[in-house]
């Protein structure tokens, strides 16, 4: 009772400040398997705490590679032999998990969870931070960032700059000694590249955190930076010092290397070879194709049947014209890269109209997503963001001549101009290699000398500078102006001022205003159950289908599951009413109901031609279908995890990397007809009816598929083990996974129809 | 940090193990195969759909025929296994596979469920008799074989009520040799179509892959 109470002042007045964040490496060597030469070799470097670097060296130099290696996770997405030692603050990165937060280049790639609060207590969670503890330090860690939207805002809502800054928050959260930015707005426009630069600048400045910064243009991030570290190409440290001081001494020389120093202007487009392309298909600034109050609304199809709607492009005009290049800008959202790809004939328009010159028409259809993909591919070529998934063949040099094969053009003629293209990109020596194991940036490049060999009309290029030095960036545009003065049409998306300043004309896309998203509409009885009940449910329609005894039976199973489902999907409460139940339910049972009747007409045939056998098999499958075809869609990736971990007590490891993967089931249906679309342009695509074309073109979407996949898995799972998933033996949870009345009710209704299957089982038998 | 300690290059016949231990799933394993299991699951959705032709067409010769066009569903589990080498890889990716396949509605309900479980089960027995040490394709054909006995069982109680024990023990048959080749042959030919496209650098047959042409 006569305690004596700790002073409040004490308790809550700031603990001085421990100084942390001492990077220290020593002898750190790095050969990936595969590779003959170490991409690290020997590298000894050691910051002061709070020291803020910026880390430049050209393409190739091992500047991700050492971030990784700092982070402690390069052996996650990667094998091979390493050596030597990395230390913060005397200790291994991994020993605290979270000492080191690390934010990448691709926005979104470390994305783990559906909503902004559970993404930024990922970290948390692997800790085992106590579920009391997290919200606090997940508003503190949003704030910090200036993410002010309410807590479970979808992640998939947010802009790329926006992502970006989910990503440094979960980092933040776990209050790292040592931040490490790889390319943070390499893929940003420069909006919101500015808006995230600003933030790791207050953020970096009142917690004092150790920063490194890789960049390969360093004009934005020199005033932030009190220490510029420069890799050769040899994975070594060439040059070393403040930044005023190592660029004046040493500027024009990084420069040389390709590296983006500020003050120095934009490197001339490289020259082609003279007469490299043959005389132009279409007069000299004709209006090559024409875009006239085109619309198109995108639309993603979740896995659950809904589908995510927005209007990408909104009764937007354009017209390319034939020697002339022309610049398409705006903020990410704008809708460039879809007003390309209907340009290129490769989404439907839903408004509007998209049509080529008449000389460019192929019989008689100015259309071009009316073309077939030969005449398509020999008009018009996209170079698409993303290159390395559509890859098709199995050498550098065959990869460029695919189009101009499919085409038609001479094999001679092509392969010279190819080989001249590749020289000039920087890839003659890699001819023979396999294109997919060159890097990025090289096969961005493969992906330009392939698009633009078989000299196309018009030419439209999505990003096609991302992640290039001042040299390869200078062949890039050296190959595009090219093309452009041997007359073709030629339209860049970009965020790089310097392109756009080579470019002719200059179009600025806005954002489209979105239509009011409606509110939200009442929820179904069904979706106040958890997901292990609905489970649960529909697996008790299983024995309800197999033992119920006869065809009446069935009937009666069927009918009063049909019942229960009516009063499953019944919406009480206020607000709009939900639309598209019913029809969500009937469009899931399709399948089904093909199902049903097939086995019925085997039963039929097999069975003696019997009616009352079919019937009875038919519906027996309906009883088994019909109640996940009304429950299923209910299931919540998220919960689903939590369920499994808490509730079951499966491990949670395993649980949360399968919540990871249906989180983004979604997203493979876009790699999928993005893949489609490439092989379309590019000549390959199944136009005639051949079974067999038609399955080497499935069998190539899948592996494709597969690869991107695979490459978001190894990705995601470096962002993962930055934040402690690697050690996340004792989990704890951001939300509970309550049992609740509702799942109760659900698993008694369910055992209703097995029960009448049972009880006529019982009452038949005696006859 | 110390070297780290992978098995030597693949030599002839021999194949990269998984890290030691055996069990210590490391991040990356645990999201490849989910995520494998997540495109297979719309793979199988699709397969679900396109097979009923092809399906029908081989009843109307002989019933049992129809273990061939139900083999593609048990590649899951053995691309699972080639890809991780670790313990319960198989049956993870297979039920994956499984569970997300059921969730745009198929003609099966929770049914997939059971099944994605015991494929997933046989193909995982196969890897354990093996040790977690083979994994060419001899252990691929025999996990594509292995995947289908269970099964088979199962739907013999659950599809093929109205069969005799003749076509029954036909189906199992024709189901085991059909996953040999399609599920076995085919996935050992997909892993490696993967690690040759840069997609499994980070796991054992990317290793084999990157190890053999060096660059």
């Amino acid at each position: 009772m006569a305690r004596a109470t700790v002073p409040v002042a004490a308790t809550e007045a700031e603990p001085p400040r421990v100084v942390t964040g001492a990077v220290d490496v020593s002898a750190l060597t790095w050969r990936p398997y595969g590779r003959r030469e170490p991409i690290l070799a020997d590298l000894d470097l050691a910051l002061p705490p709070g020291q803020r670097v910026l880390l430049v060296g050209p393409s190739g130099s091992g500047k991700s590679t050492l971030l990784r290696a700092l982070a402690g996770v390069l052996e996650v997405a990667d094998s091979g032999e390493l050596s030597g030692t990395v230390t913060i603050d005397g200790e291994a990165p991994h020993v605290r998990p979270g000492t080191v937060g690390l934010v990448l280049q691709e926005p979104g790639s470390g994305i783990v969870a559906a909503t902004i609060g559970r993404d930024v207590a990922f970290g948390l969670e692997n800790t085992g931070v106590p579920r009391s503890a997290m919200p606090a330090k997940v508003t503190a860690a949003l704030r910090a960032v200036g993410l002010t939207m309410p807590e479970d805002t979808p992640t998939h809502a947010l802009s790329g700059g926006e992502q970006q800054r989910l990503a440094l928050a979960g980092a933040l959260a776990l209050e790292p000694s040592l931040l490490l930015l790889d390319e943070p707005t390499a893929m940003l426009d420069p909006g919101n590249a500015a808006a995230v630069r600003a933030c790791v600048g207050e953020v970096v400045a009142s917690r004092q955190l150790t920063t490194v910064v890789v960049e390969h243009r360093l004009g934005p991030w020199v005033d932030f930076a009190d220490r510029i570290v420069v890799l050769g190409r040899d994975g070594r440290v060439v040059a070393d010092g403040p930044p005023e001081v190592v660029l004046a001494e040493r500027g024009a020389e990084l420069a040389e290397q390709g590296i983006w120093v500020p003050g120095f202007p934009a490197p001339e487009p490289a020259a082609l070879p003279p007469g490299l392309f043959g005389p132009d298909v279409l007069g000299a600034n004709l209006v090559a194709v024409d875009a006239a109050d085109v619309t198109v609304r995108r639309s993603v199809r979740l896995v659950t049947g809904g589908t995510r709607s927005t209007l990408a492009v909104d009764r937007q005009w354009l017209q390319a014209r034939a020697g002339q290049s022309l610049a398409l800008v705006g903020p990410s959202g704008s809708g460039k890269s879809t007003l390309v790809l209907a340009l290129a004939g490769l989404v439907p328009v839903d408004d509007g109209v998209v049509r080529v010159h008449p000389d460019l028409a192929h019989h008689g259809e100015r259309e071009p997503a009316e073309w077939d993909t030969v005449d398509l591919a020999s008009t018009v070529a996209w170079v698409p963001q993303w290159s390395s998934s559509t890859i098709v063949a199995g050498t550098v040099l065959d990869e460029v001549m695919a189009t101009s094969r499919a085409v038609g053009l001479v094999e001679s003629e092509a392969q010279a101009r190819a080989q001249a293209l590749l020289d000039l990109l920087g890839l003659g020596h890699l001819e023979q290699a396999d294109p997919r194991h060159l890097s990025g940036g090289e096969q961005r490049r493969l992906a330009m000398a392939a698009a633009v060999t078989h000299q196309p009309a018009l030419l439209l290029a999505d990003e096609a500078t991302v992640g290039q030095d001042r040299l390869t960036w200078a062949a890039v545009l050296g190959v595009v102006e090219g093309l452009r003065d041997a007359g073709s049409a030629v339209v860049l998306t970009t965020h790089d001022d310097a392109v756009q300043a080579r470019c002719d004309r200059t179009v600025v896309l806005e954002r489209p205003d979105q239509p009011p998203a409606p509110p939200e509409p009442r929820r179904p009885l069904v979706g106040r159950c958890g997901p292990l009940s609905l489970l649960a449910a529909s697996a008790a329609a299983i024995p309800a289908g197999v033992l119920s005894p006869h065809w009446t039976a069935t009937l009666l199973v069927v009918a009063v599951q049909a019942l229960l489902a009516a009063l499953a999907l019944v919406s009480p409460g206020a607000g709009p009413r939900p639309r598209g139940r019913l029809r969500g339910v009937l469009t899931r049972l399709v399948p089904g109901a093909i199902g049903a009747l097939s086995v019925a007409w085997s039963s039929w045939l097999l069975g003696g031609r019997e009616l009352e056998v079919a019937v009875g098999a038919g519906l027996r499958v309906l009883a088994i279908v019909l109640p996940s075809a009304v429950l299923i869609p209910h299931i919540d990736a998220d919960a689903l995890g939590d369920h499994l971990a808490q509730r079951l007590r499966l491990p949670a490891r395993p649980v949360v990397a399968t919540a990871a993967a249906l989180q983004r089931v979604h997203t493979f249906g876009d790699i999928w007809a993005e893949i489609a679309r490439a092989r379309r342009v590019r000549g390959l695509g199944a136009s005639r009816r051949s079974p067999r074309a038609v399955l080497a073109e499935l069998g190539a979407l899948t592996v494709g598929m597969l690869i991107r996949s695979l490459q978001a898995a190894a990705t995601l799972a470096v962002a993962m083990d930055a934040r402690g998933f690697s050690t996340a033996y004792r989990r704890t949870w951001w939300a509970p996974a309550p049992w609740r009345v509702a799942d109760s009710l659900l698993v008694m209704a369910s055992l209703l129809p097995l029960a009448v299957a049972l009880l006529a089982r019982a009452v038949l038998q005696p006859l | 940090m110390s070297s780290t300690k992978l098995e030597p290059a693949a030599s002839r016949g021999t194949s990269v193990r998984a890290s030691r231990p055996l069990l210590g799933w490391r991040t990356v394993d645990l999201l490849t195969v989910a995520f494998l299991g997540a495109a297979f699951g719309i793979a199988y959705w699709g397969w679900g759909i396109a097979y009923k032709a092809p399906s029908d067409a081989l009843a109307l010769a002989f019933p049992p025929l129809q273990g061939i066009t139900a083999a593609p569903w048990l590649i899951a589990g053995v691309v699972g296994g080639l890809v991780i080498r670790r313990p319960g890889a198989a049956l993870l990716c297979e039920v994956i596979a499984a569970l997300v396949s059921m969730l745009p509605g198929t003609q099966w309900g929770a049914t997939v469920l059971i099944s994605g479980i015991l494929q997933g089960l046989g193909a995982e027995i196969a890897f354990a008799v093996l040790g977690y040490a083979a994994f060419g394709v001899g252990a691929a054909m025999l996990a594509g074989a292995l995947a289908a006995p269970l099964e088979a069982v199962y739907e013999w109680w659950a599809y093929w009520t109205d069969w005799g024990m003749g076509y029954k023990v036909a189906y199992l048959l024709i189901l085991t040799a059909a996953g040999a080749v399609i599920a076995g042959l085919g996935g050992w030919l997909l892993t490696r179509a993967l690690a040759g496209a840069g997609a499994l650098n980070a796991l054992p047959p990317g290793q084999e892959v990157r190890e053999r042409h060096s660059v």
